[in-house]
């Protein structure tokens, strides 16, 4: 019993770095434009889509290709921030829900008409393979993941505090009227801060496809986990989301051991629901 | 003299509504139609009182619908009960849901209230598809066919839906215009613009949310007994979906007008039909599409006007000698 709990807790580790990857991308784009958007999980389908493209055309790795899937979502972000999300920046919160809802519903069945609804999977040579820590098992592609999901995390924290767009971006969120009379450009910023975030999400889901399958609606699995994170962690709150992610990943791990598969997102929501009534600044305090 | 005015017209406009479904084929697809968008629209109008009237934007309303679908059905299946009267069991027991929502969500504001609503509506349609031994399961569950007749709410024609549907939205914008224009209604509209100055004042906020937010729950639960009646069978991801009922219903009371009287219907009319249109015309071209252009259309009616059509055909009235809109 001790074992195998102690597995879950290593594999749900793991699997929560992913899921604080990104669920950061969320929490970004909320901390930067007050934001919340209910499309993000449709920027992890498409992440996925590119890295199983480039695996089944050019035969790139999927945790290579997370690299161009960063470049690619984070281009389409920054041109749907430019050209429609930009316009209700300053729309009540009602108008926001709706138009990322719409652009939910767009980027699914777009997904849909391009590739069908079949489930498509990569195989690497990793894909099973899992190394023996005395009586533990630790999985490979759960590893490399959650490596690369490190990574990625470490270099988003060099861009927001080591680097002038970071700064910037900072200044943009606490006072964009400041910001701007110091000659901060703070629309192409804004757009620059919503293309990161939704490459990041999707890098994240490249970086999953050794071990998950991509579909049109995968998306939908994701979303109440990434705001359940993102809101464990504190909305908007970078540092918040890595520890809620890890948070959500132990939780779902751990308590499959117990429940039947189709209880755990139940486990998820209710967790989700406890922390908005008690907590809706997040476990560790408020960001902003 | 402006209330004069509202009344002949709603008058006019249930006139219509009475004569209209003997235009068209007692059965046919387009009394379905039209079914659908009354049904719809009062779901939109329930909605209002949370969404509207205290502006608080619930996306779990599928929550209580679900359970005023599975409530009754249950009933009619194991105890053979009238759904008139599963209907009020539905009812009570989709305001217990929404009480039971609002003690954790009261407090919460805007985007947090959305989500916490969201996946409270989620928790029921996972619970329904895994508790197979009560719900079925996804499997769903299937009214128990038997003679037509008023009493178990089943009618040989489509028209007599209909008409139930007509009944259930008359009653629900009633229930919706007297809370607006009764003292909950400006208490509401008190927290709405300001809930510290509400506060201060003596309105007792915490109080009068919930007793939106029961009211609100039990008209939808009740709303649900009527479409499972109407439909035969449902599913969990049917009556809990959130895109299909709960974002839906939201979505058809922004695009009418939040708040006001009539948003609901306006909406439903523009919705329902347009949603069957592009189902009709793209359905066999491929899977997807219809929906593809009904994302579009909702981003487009956002940038476009985000206080609904609603304000649209208002601003463009006020252009004309002054006459005021549909109210805030």
């Amino acid at each position: 019993m001790m074992v195998s709990f102690i597995q879950a807790l290593l594999d749900g580790l793991m699997v929560g770095g992913v899921y604080a990857v990104i669920s950061i991308g969320l929490t970004l784009v909320f901390g930067i434009m007050g934001i919340v958007n209910f499309a993000q999980a449709e920027f992890l389908m498409i992440g996925m889509f590119v890295a199983y493209f480039l695996w089944s055309v050019l035969g790139l790795d999927p945790l290579v290709g997370s690299f161009v899937a960063f470049a690619v979502v984070g281009a389409l972000g920054y041109v749907l921030q430019r050209t429609i999300i930009k316009r209700v920046l300053k729309a009540p919160a009602v108008a926001q829900v709706f138009l990322t809802v719409g652009l939910l519903i767009v980027l699914e069945n777009g997904a849909l008409l391009a590739f069908g609804s079949q489930l498509r999977s990569v195989s690497v040579s990793y894909q099973t393979l899992s190394w023996k820590l005395g009586p533990f098992f630790i999985s490979v592609p759960y590893l490399a993941a959650f490596a690369m999901s490190v990574l990625s995390g470490l270099a988003l924290w060099l861009f927001l505090n080591r680097s002038w767009f970071g700064w910037a971006m900072r200044s943009t969120a606490q006072d964009p009227m400041a910001a701007q009379l110091i000659g901060i450009n703070t629309d192409r910023l804004r757009a620059i801060a919503f293309g990161v975030g939704v490459g990041l999400t999707a890098f994240g889901g490249a970086v999953v496809l050794p071990y998950l399958s991509v579909f049109p609606t995968i998306g939908g699995q994701f979303i109440v986990l990434m705001f359940t994170v993102a809101v464990l962690g504190g909305l908007g709150s970078v540092a918040g989301a890595v520890v809620g992610g890890l948070a959500v990943g132990v939780i779902t791990s751990v308590s499959a051991l117990f429940l039947p598969v189709q209880l755990q997102n139940l486990v998820l929501f209710l967790v989700f629901i406890a922390v908005l009534a008690f907590r809706p600044d997040g476990l560790i305090g408020s960001a902003r | 003299m402006k209330r004069a005015r509202n009344l002949l017209v709603a008058g006019a406009g249930l006139a219509l509504a009475l004569i209209l479904p003997m235009a068209v084929d007692a059965n046919g697809y387009a009394v379905r139609v039209l079914t659908l968008v009354l049904l719809f629209a009062a779901m939109a109008q329930a909605w209002n009182i949370v969404g509207g009237l205290a502006s608080q934007m619930s996306l779990g309303h599928a929550a209580f619908f679900g359970l005023g679908a599975y409530t009754s059905t249950l009933l009619l299946i194991h105890f053979g009960l009238s759904p008139w009267i599963g209907m009020i069991a539905s009812a009570l027991v989709g305001g217990a849901a929404a009480f039971a929502l609002s003690l954790p969500t009261m407090r919460l504001k805007g985007h947090y209230f959305a989500l916490a609503t969201l996946a409270f509506a989620e928790v029921f349609r996972v619970a329904a598809n895994a508790w197979s031994s009560l719900t079925g399961g996804p499997v769903g569950l299937s009214i128990p066919y038997g003679e037509p007749s008023f009493l178990m709410m089943q009618f040989q024609d489509t028209r007599s839906y209909y008409y139930l549907a007509l009944s259930a939205f008359a009653v629900v914008t009633v229930v919706f215009a007297a809370i607006k224009f009764s003292s909950l209604g400006y208490r509401l509209r008190a927290i709405r613009e300001n809930q510290a100055a509400a506060e201060v004042v003596g309105v007792q906020t915490t109080k009068v949310k919930i007793q939106a937010a029961v009211i609100s729950g039990c008209l939808t639960a009740a709303l649900g007994t009527i479409y499972a009646q109407l439909n035969f069978f449902f599913d969990p991801d049917s009556v809990f979906a959130a895109l299909q009922i709960s974002i839906r219903v939201a979505l058809i009371t922004i695009v009418g007008g939040i708040g006001t009287v009539v948003g609901p219907l306006v909406g439903a009319v523009f919705i329902i039909p347009l949603e069957e249109l592009t189902n009709v015309l793209f359905a066999d071209k491929a899977a997807g599409l219809s929906q593809l252009v009904y994302g579009l259309l909702l981003i487009v009616i956002v940038l476009i006007q985000p206080r609904g059509l609603a304000a649209l055909v208002g601003s463009a009235l006020a252009r004309r000698p002054k006459t005021s809109g549909a109210g805030t």
